[in-house]
């Protein structure tokens, strides 16, 4: 057979598939898709307009101020009256309603990226732990310092009590021997009750020093704590622990915590950023927790633990990039009602401090002039929160079909 | 089942625990004493002494540590946390520190104002969204199902305070068909049996305050729907889709059963689990929205209350009006969880 040349391989490149990435295909779905091209052009539109005129466009909200142009309707064109021109029109101290919104648009989407930010870290994180620690049994340091923990968690109350510190610190010992101690007696009951009476003498011997009753009191909790560190838990607390307490901050009102949450701290931008952050952290946590559960029973983590492989690189090798393209739908949807939160905050007064631009303010310090008519300084600002909104939402929706194509609908 | 039955209501223990916890919490970590704020900056020592004394203040805030050492075991349990939770059992809120009147009163005249409107957007949000879902999934990429979808994406990113003050625009200042705030014309008035305007109203027989009622109710409703309602009509139509792509339906179909039947008997029933999950926890957070278009709407309801608390620093009517929201809103997951058992057979539980 003859040598084949390079020439002759160009000639039969129909067999040679040009190589494609994931994301790169994720990619020519998104922008194929008339909505979330859309949605990715009004997201450019308002980040743009908010960075350009952050850095380029200056303005002191300090200063601005004009009395002589209170409440004047939108103008395209300078009159005799008014010089300049204003095509979304002046609020109540004469400022220019476009140039706010322009520079609102830095505040708000500002405070969407920190608070998505900061549910979408903490919410990961604990979402991949207790997903990750569901199914999968801790190892031996992990389950050391949970035991420990718990031991000082628990044994601080009875410190506590007894008014002795020290034995929070015993406990935690108790815990963490506990852990070495896991094949002394191992099924056997009287392992149980050995543990729960170390921990009764602990608690009520020390205690006996103050008082008898506080030393009954102390003695019936380190009964308990002795008979739950000598249980063979290990990961499914870890996922238990986390998840209740994300349940309870679910069970509020989103709103409500929001505003209970500023309203404790005390308004500003930096605090609404938080308060919305916060109240996030339980939907990524499940979210991660539910995608990680359904990642973690895939073939390819059984072989990476067969081959060896620890816990932290299973989990960000092999298992968070998988779960990447769920958390990034929710991380756009999510930008689009931390947007709407902050202008709801700001709208109660809650969020920017005032002179600060920011959409939701602005609508508070306006819309009592709505019944005289001034409608400009009120629908800009909210149509400002309402596209940007619908832009995130679009994107979010063209990502949610362009990352997982199984998806039909 | 009826273990899991048990044990799903059991469950809620623990969460309410947790909300009580957080809500007491809550309050104290607030800087400022309440003694103080209830009689002023300049009260006399001895009076701001008193009203500690009364509302429970000196007591410590979770165990009484000391009371245990004196043998004192009851002493031992006498905390405020515990009170907290003891009064909260007998379903005593406290009072306002404003107006000193007792919270649990003023609960029960402003609740109903807010059931009344999120029942009502609630009923609008149903009626509107699962049909305009179950329509857009039948005649899927039709011209209506394109309008309905790009229509309730709008509906998800409307601002409801800029919707509202929108409305009141439109409709009460330039057009003038609405009021734009409150409950009842003030020269109309209805004996209060339920507290709900509109079945006052219908008790009263009184045609003139229905119809003024529900003007009143209307511009709120409408804005407090729109969210809910989108949200419903994307989660009938995906699950819709899910359900018409079952081989039963095309036997359905083949059987030539009417494209009704077909839609309504045997495809909606099947979809309905995820639609009733969305319409719970969107009746949660109607609840929690109301707030904001309670304050535009100047609605006497829960949420306006609250609002004007967290403004005016008076924290126990703060306390007791997020407690009675979560706690409904526990409830109402609950529900939703329990509904489940009833609603598809094939689940099963141990």
């Amino acid at each position: 057979m003859a040598e084949t040349t390079p020439n002759e391989i160009g000639l039969i490149d129909f067999a040679v598939r040009e190589y494609r990435s994931l994301w790169g295909d994720a990619w020519r779905r998104l922008i194929s898709s008339n909505t979330a091209r859309l949605g990715l052009a009004i997201v450019v539109l308002f980040v743009l307009s908010a960075v350009l005129a952050h850095f380029f466009w200056e303005y002191d909200p300090r200063t601005d101020l004009d009395y002589s142009l209170k409440l004047k309707p939108p103008n395209l064109r300078p009159t005799e009256e008014i010089q300049s021109i204003h095509p979304f029109g002046t609020d109540k101290l004469g400022r220019d309603t476009f140039r706010r919104v322009v520079h609102g648009g830095w505040n708000s989407l500002r405070v969407g990226v920190v608070a998505v930010g900061i549910s979408l870290t903490i919410g990961g994180l604990l979402g991949l732990l207790a997903g990750f620690y569901e199914n999968m049994p801790l190892g031996r340091t992990g389950r050391a310092v949970l035991f420990g923990v718990v031991g000082l968690c628990l044994g601080s109350l009875s410190a506590w009590i007894a008014g002795q510190p020290f034995q929070a610190l015993l406990f935690c010992a108790l815990g963490v021997a506990a852990v070495f101690l896991e094949n002394f007696l191992a099924g056997k009951p009287i392992r149980v009750l050995l543990f729960a009476g170390v921990g009764l003498l602990l608690g009520g011997g020390l205690a006996l020093l103050v008082s008898p009753y506080t030393a009954a009191t102390c003695g019936i909790l380190g009964l308990f704590i002795g008979w739950m560190v000598a249980l063979p838990l290990g990961g499914p607390l870890v996922s238990n622990i986390i998840m209740r307490a994300m349940d309870i901050i679910l069970a509020f009102p989103a709103y409500l915590l929001a505003i209970a949450i500023v309203a404790f701290l005390g308004p500003g931008l930096d605090k609404a950023m938080i308060a919305i952050g916060f109240v996030g952290i339980p939907l990524y946590a499940r979210l991660v927790r539910s995608t990680v559960l359904s990642v973690i029973q895939k073939e390819y983590v059984l072989a990476a633990q067969s081959v060896g492989s620890g816990h932290a690189r299973i989990l960000f090798r092999h298992i968070v990039p998988n779960t990447l393209s769920s958390v990034i739908v929710q991380a756009t949807m999510g930008l689009a009602s931390a947007i709407i939160w902050a202008g709801a905050l700001g709208f109660l007064g809650l969020g920017a401090i005032p002179p600060e631009p920011e959409w939701g303010a602005m609508l508070g310090d306006s819309y009592r002039f709505l019944t005289s008519g001034a409608w400009w300084a009120v629908l800009f600002p909210g149509l400002a929160i309402m596209l940007s909104v619908l832009g995130f939402n679009l994107l979010g929706d063209g990502l949610r079909d362009a990352l997982d194509p199984r998806l039909t609908h | 089942m009826t273990r899991y039955l048990i044990r799903r209501i059991i469950s809620v223990i623990p969460t309410l625990l947790g909300v009580t916890f957080v809500i007491f919490m809550f309050l104290r970590l607030i800087p400022g004493d309440p003694a103080i704020a209830m009689l002023g900056e300049h009260a006399a020592q001895e009076n701001v002494e008193r009203i500690r004394e009364q509302l429970g203040l000196n007591r410590p805030l979770f165990l009484d540590k000391e009371a245990l050492q004196q043998g004192d075991v009851s002493g031992f349990f006498d905390s405020q946390y515990l009170r907290f939770l003891g009064r909260l059992l007998q379903g005593d809120l406290g009072n306002s520190i404003h107006r000193r009147i007792p919270i649990a009163d003023q609960l029960k005249l402003r609740f109903p104002a807010t059931v009344e409107l999120a029942l009502l957007s609630m009923l609008i949000a149903i009626f509107v969204g699962v049909p305009v879902g179950i329509a857009s999934a039948a005649r899927r990429n039709s011209l209506l199902d394109s309008i309905s979808m790009v229509g309730s994406l709008i509906g998800v990113s409307m601002p409801i305070f800029w919707l509202g003050l929108m409305e009141i625009m439109l409709f009460a200042v330039i057009l003038q068909w609405f009021p734009s705030g409150g409950r009842l014309h003030h020269a109309i008035e209805v004996r209060a049996v339920t507290n709900l305007v509109l079945i006052d109203s219908i008790i009263a027989g009184n045609g003139e305050a229905l119809v003024d009622a529900l003007k009143h109710l209307a511009l709120p409703a409408l804005a407090l729907a729109t969210i809910p309602t989108a949200i419903i009509a994307r989660m009938t139509r995906s699950s819709m889709l899910d359900v018409l792509q079952e081989d039963y339906i095309r036997t359905a179909h083949a059987k030539g059963l009417q494209e009704r039947v077909v839609l309504f008997r045997h495809a909606l029933k099947n979809a309905f689990l995820p639609i009733v999950t969305i319409i719970g926890l969107q009746s949660g957070s109607l609840l929690a929205g109301a707030v904001l278009t309670e304050t535009i709407f100047a609605w006497p309801g829960i949420g306006k209350w609250v609002y004007d608390a967290i403004l005016g620093r008076d924290y126990p009517v703060v306390q007791g009006g997020t407690l009675l929201i979560t706690f409904i809103i526990v409830f109402i997951n609950l529900l939703v969880d329990l509904s489940y058992v009833f609603l598809d057979p094939r689940i099963h539980y141990e």
